[in-house]
């Protein structure tokens, strides 16, 4: 008799729960489609690293999902809150009928219990058949081939969803359970009657208010900007902190200023249902003003990851080409004692590292530290910014090369060799960030000493070479001196660039393992150009798949509590609209009031994000500039399209949700 | 004299067949330019649901409604919606102001909605408030206000369109006497020099004495017509009690 009444209201009340719905759908579909990563390489062909990086991809967004799963379990706790609230008329109806609360409880528990069956199976449906396209879109990513088309199904996601999804709904029915337990039949039965307290505020109140809060705004924009994201300092922290402050003082006081402002233009304010539509938002938002915030803040976090996800894993794989010039670079740093008889090749070739049957060409070069410091060719103001990137670089020493072995490393890349006088040496740098910087300093005086002996530069302009291959653009600066200079000095570390005769995976393989078996400490590390990109394709999945996945799960947050907030108001709303239908209100108006209404509602925090993020991604590409230069143009658009859906899902589904509403009662 | 209101003949059944009930039976009755119209009877006597007809909220299921010259049973839901706005002015018993809403606003939306002249609100509301003495209560939310403020506000909204005929149900019955006294002069006052015809439905005596004329209808249909004509109030407030005594009503209702 009760699972019937269960099933009958859930039936009944399909209109209330369809936003519920909606978010744990979306939840469960999300949950599974980034844990079911690991299933996806069945349909692809990739390396034995690729697979450990799938599989520490699924390891990520495994401790990820933890994180998600308690926000998603808050969103459902206070979604589900909302349709109690909804209910307690009915829920009264019954205590005055002479149902126990246990029972009461019991019906709830059982309603949980349908919706959750119901929404896990169609979001596991819809989350499987996703899968599958993401599963191209992987590899894609990796650059793998795809076998044939398979029709995946991971088992593992499908428990770790039903499992976290299943905790889910045991909480919702314990606080359900208790919350009823509480519930006094006088207020179940009065709950309806409205005792919300309108709020006023002074218009001067709401005026300042409102420009404190654009001047927090303002002032906690100039500090990021000027600050940066890398120095966490106490700027930081007070950008933030005013950041927050503005945005709650914003809430709080733009109702209020928004409506004093059109009061102003009677002309606006005194048409069809205009005051009736701000009088409405006004009311709503001076009792959500906390929530807006918070919607306000998550949205920019998803706006920020979603966009910078993407863009980081564009840049980190954009340059790679142009950064791994070589099949593979052997670094080796000369210890102080060491004596160095032989180049590093034929160190190799000695100690049983054959390097001879797969280098179809190699050249070397030594570094050498002759005491020049950074802050002799880098202006102060931009050393005292490097300084974020780690400690003072102004000390660094300039690392010189030899002109007759920088001349074989350009021949082994194919470029004309360059020419240098004797009193003369090559500034080459390929960091983007300091082209300004070199370009000041060789316009100006260009002297350096190097072993009392002063040095011009040899052109006008800085060169830019990438003399090894490494993951990013990271030649802060080098100098290339005339050969003489640098006779009797000992080398601080050797470089050897190799490109192999064959261009595939296995000589790559091989060549590592033998360089991995090697296990002479003095030579140190080196850079594969296949493995480089694999470790990058690797890191920007996992950058771009965390984006898109908090961000999504973020914006359903979002837009799933606007749209319970509108729809909360509707059981009033029904009131005030049947009303202004009395009072002779066309549906047509009343459509229209309903629809401004809402989209403002939903509006308001995404405009004030959308400019936070504006300012957020300025700051962030400064960082990102490092590694190579953000497409803005596709981020944004990437970004829009994810809100306009799921975003316009909600509000769509807010706006026919309370137009049903307010016509039940005609 | 110009005939505001014609009822002619119309029935409102509720129920499907073998089990009608007939809410109003066969009344017919008209309402002129400027009168000041009460309808009585005791409570399941057909009083609202007649109302309801008139006022368009609800369709007869027989006869004809005429305002002006109008058949408002004939029209189609969008027009009856602008009917609504510009033709009638309603007066609820429980005040029905948006609570969002300040009393000048809550004025000024009736005429907003008939699409006015920004500066003509401004006028028409603060000579409205003048009238109802609610002056300085414009600026104040409905929960800020007394009863009879709020009914009082409410009448200024159904008057200031200047509608052909206001509708009034109940109108003093959330009030307590002394509001309900102040609004019925109050309307004494719109339906004398703003030439307002006004209709109001009670089961109140004391408030049906104000009118200048009454109908009484029960189980449906007209029971009597009361003229108030050269009588003082008392003397018609008197005339009143002897109908509801008829009527077979309790004195509960006589205040």
């Amino acid at each position: 008799m009760f699972s019937k009444l269960a099933i009958k209201n859930v039936g009944k009340s399909i209109r209330d729960y369809t936003i519920y719905f909606l978010t744990l759908t979306f939840g469960v579909c999300l949950f599974y489609v980034f844990n079911s990563i690991e299933a996806q390489q069945a349909m692809m062909i990739i390396s034995k690293s690729q697979q450990e990086l799938l599989s520490a991809l699924t390891e990520i967004m495994g401790i990820v999902s933890i994180f998600i799963s308690v926000i998603l379990g808050f969103l459902i706790i206070y979604a589900n809150k909302f349709l109690i609230k909804r209910r307690k008329k009915e829920l009264g109806i019954y205590m005055t009928l002479g149902m126990e609360k246990s029972k009461i409880s019991k019906i709830l528990v059982i309603e949980t219990f349908l919706i959750g069956i119901i929404s896990l199976a169609i979001g596991l449906i819809i989350g499987i058949f996703l899968s599958q396209g993401l599963s191209v879109v992987t590899a894609k990513m990796f650059r793998a081939n795809l076998t044939q088309f398979k029709f995946i199904f991971s088992s593992n996601a499908c428990i770790k969803s039903i499992i976290n999804f299943g905790i889910i709904f045991v909480l919702v029915m314990i606080f359900n359970t208790v919350s009823i337990s509480k519930f006094k039949l006088i207020d179940l039965l009065n709950a309806n009657k409205k005792n919300e307290n309108l709020k006023l505020k002074k218009v001067w109140l709401s005026i300042v208010l409102f420009i404190s809060s654009i001047i927090c705004l303002a002032v906690s924009y100039y500090l990021i900007i000027e600050n940066g994201i890398l120095a966490i300092n106490m700027n930081f922290y007070l950008s933030l902190a005013l950041g927050t402050l503005g945005t709650f003082l914003f809430f709080i006081s733009l109702s209020g200023f928004l409506l004093r402002v059109i009061q102003l233009n009677k002309k606006i304010y005194l048409k069809n249902l205009n005051m009736f539509v701000l009088r409405q938002i006004n009311s709503k938002i001076n009792t959500t003003y906390v929530s807006m915030t918070m919607i306000c803040i998550m949205l920019l976090i998803t706006i920020g990851t979603l966009s910078t996800g993407r863009g980081l894993s564009d840049v980190l794989t954009s340059n790679l080409d142009a950064t791994t010039p070589f099949d593979i670079t052997i670094e080796d740093n000369v210890l102080e004692d060491e004596v160095i008889s032989n180049t590093l090749y034929q160190t190799l070739e000695e100690e049983h590292v054959k390097l001879g049957d797969i280098a179809a060409n190699y050249s070397e070069i030594n570094i050498y530290d002759l005491g020049v410091k950074y802050n002799t060719i880098i202006l102060k103001e931009l050393l005292d910014e490097l300084q974020l990137y780690g400690s003072d670089p102004g000390e660094y020493s300039v690392p010189i090369m030899k002109l007759s072995e920088f001349n074989k490393v350009l021949g082994q890349l194919g470029k004309t060799p360059i020419e240098l006088k004797e009193n003369e040496y090559l500034l080459t740098s390929n960091f983007d960030q300091l082209s300004e910087n070199y370009e000041k300093f060789l316009k100006s005086n260009t002297n350096i000493t190097i072993k009392d002996k002063t040095l011009i530069s040899s052109t006008k302009k800085k060169a830019s070479y990438t003399i090894n291959t490494y993951p990013m653009f990271s030649d802060l600066g080098s100098l290339v001196i005339p050969d003489e200079m640098l006779i009797g000095e000992k080398s601080i570390k050797r470089v050897l660039n190799i490109n192999y005769l064959g261009k595939d995976e296995e000589t790559d393989k091989i060549v590592r393992e033998r360089l991995d078996n090697f296990e002479d400490i003095d030579f140190s590390y080196y850079y594969s150009k296949i493995q480089i990109q694999e470790q990058s394709i690797g890191l920007s999945t996992v950058l771009s798949y965390l984006g898109i996945y908090i961000g999504l799960v973020f914006l359903i947050t979002c837009a799933a509590i606007l749209a319970l907030q509108q729809l909360s108001e509707a059981s009033d709303n029904q009131e005030r609209y049947r009303l202004l239908r009395k009072l002779g209100a066309e549906e047509k108006m009343i459509n229209k009031a309903l629809f401004m209404q809402i989209i403002i509602y939903f509006m308001m925090p995404l405009f004030l994000a959308v400019i936070h993020s504006v300012v957020g991604l300025k700051v962030a590409n400064q960082v990102v500039l490092q590694f190579g230069q953000l497409n803005i143009l596709v981020n944004t658009i990437t970004v829009a399209i994810f809100i306009v859906i799921i975003y316009g899902a909600y509000f769509l589904a807010t706006y026919y949700g309370s137009k049903s509403i307010i016509k039940a009662n005609k | 004299m110009e005939k505001i209101l014609d009822v002619k003949n119309i029935e409102k059944y509720y129920g499907n067949k073998g089990n009608i009930t007939k809410a109003v039976d066969g009344i017919s009755f008209s309402v002129e330019k400027g009168e000041y119209i009460g309808i009585m009877g005791a409570s399941g006597s057909g009083k609202t649901t007649l109302l309801n007809c008139i006022s368009t909220i609800d369709t007869v299921t027989a006869g004809h409604i005429y305002i002006g010259d109008k058949d408002i049973t004939e029209l189609n839901s969008k027009k009856l919606s602008k009917f609504r706005r510009e033709e009638l002015g309603f007066i609820f018993q429980d005040f029905n102001l948006l609570d969002t809403l300040t009393a000048y606003e809550n004025i000024a939306l009736a005429l907003t909605m008939i699409k006015s002249n920004h500066k003509e609100i401004e006028i028409a509301v603060q000579e409205i408030a003048k009238k109802l003495q609610i002056e300085d209560v414009l600026e104040k939310y409905p929960y800020q206000m007394s009863g009879g403020q709020k009914q009082r506000v409410a009448s200024a909204r159904a008057i200031i369109t200047k509608p052909s005929l206001v509708l009034a149900d109940e109108p003093t019955g959330a009030l307590d006497s002394k509001s309900a006294r102040m609004l019925l002069e109050s309307f004494e006052t719109l339906n004398k020099e703003m030439k307002a015809t006004i209709l109001m439905v009670t089961h109140d005596a004391f408030t049906a004495s104000y009118c200048k004329r009454i109908l009484v209808i029960k189980d449906g249909k007209l029971f009597n017509e009361l003229i108030k004509g050269q009588d003082t109030r008392k003397q018609f407030f008197n005339k009143i009690i002897e109908v509801v005594t008829l009527l077979g009503g309790d004195n509960n209702n006589v205040l």
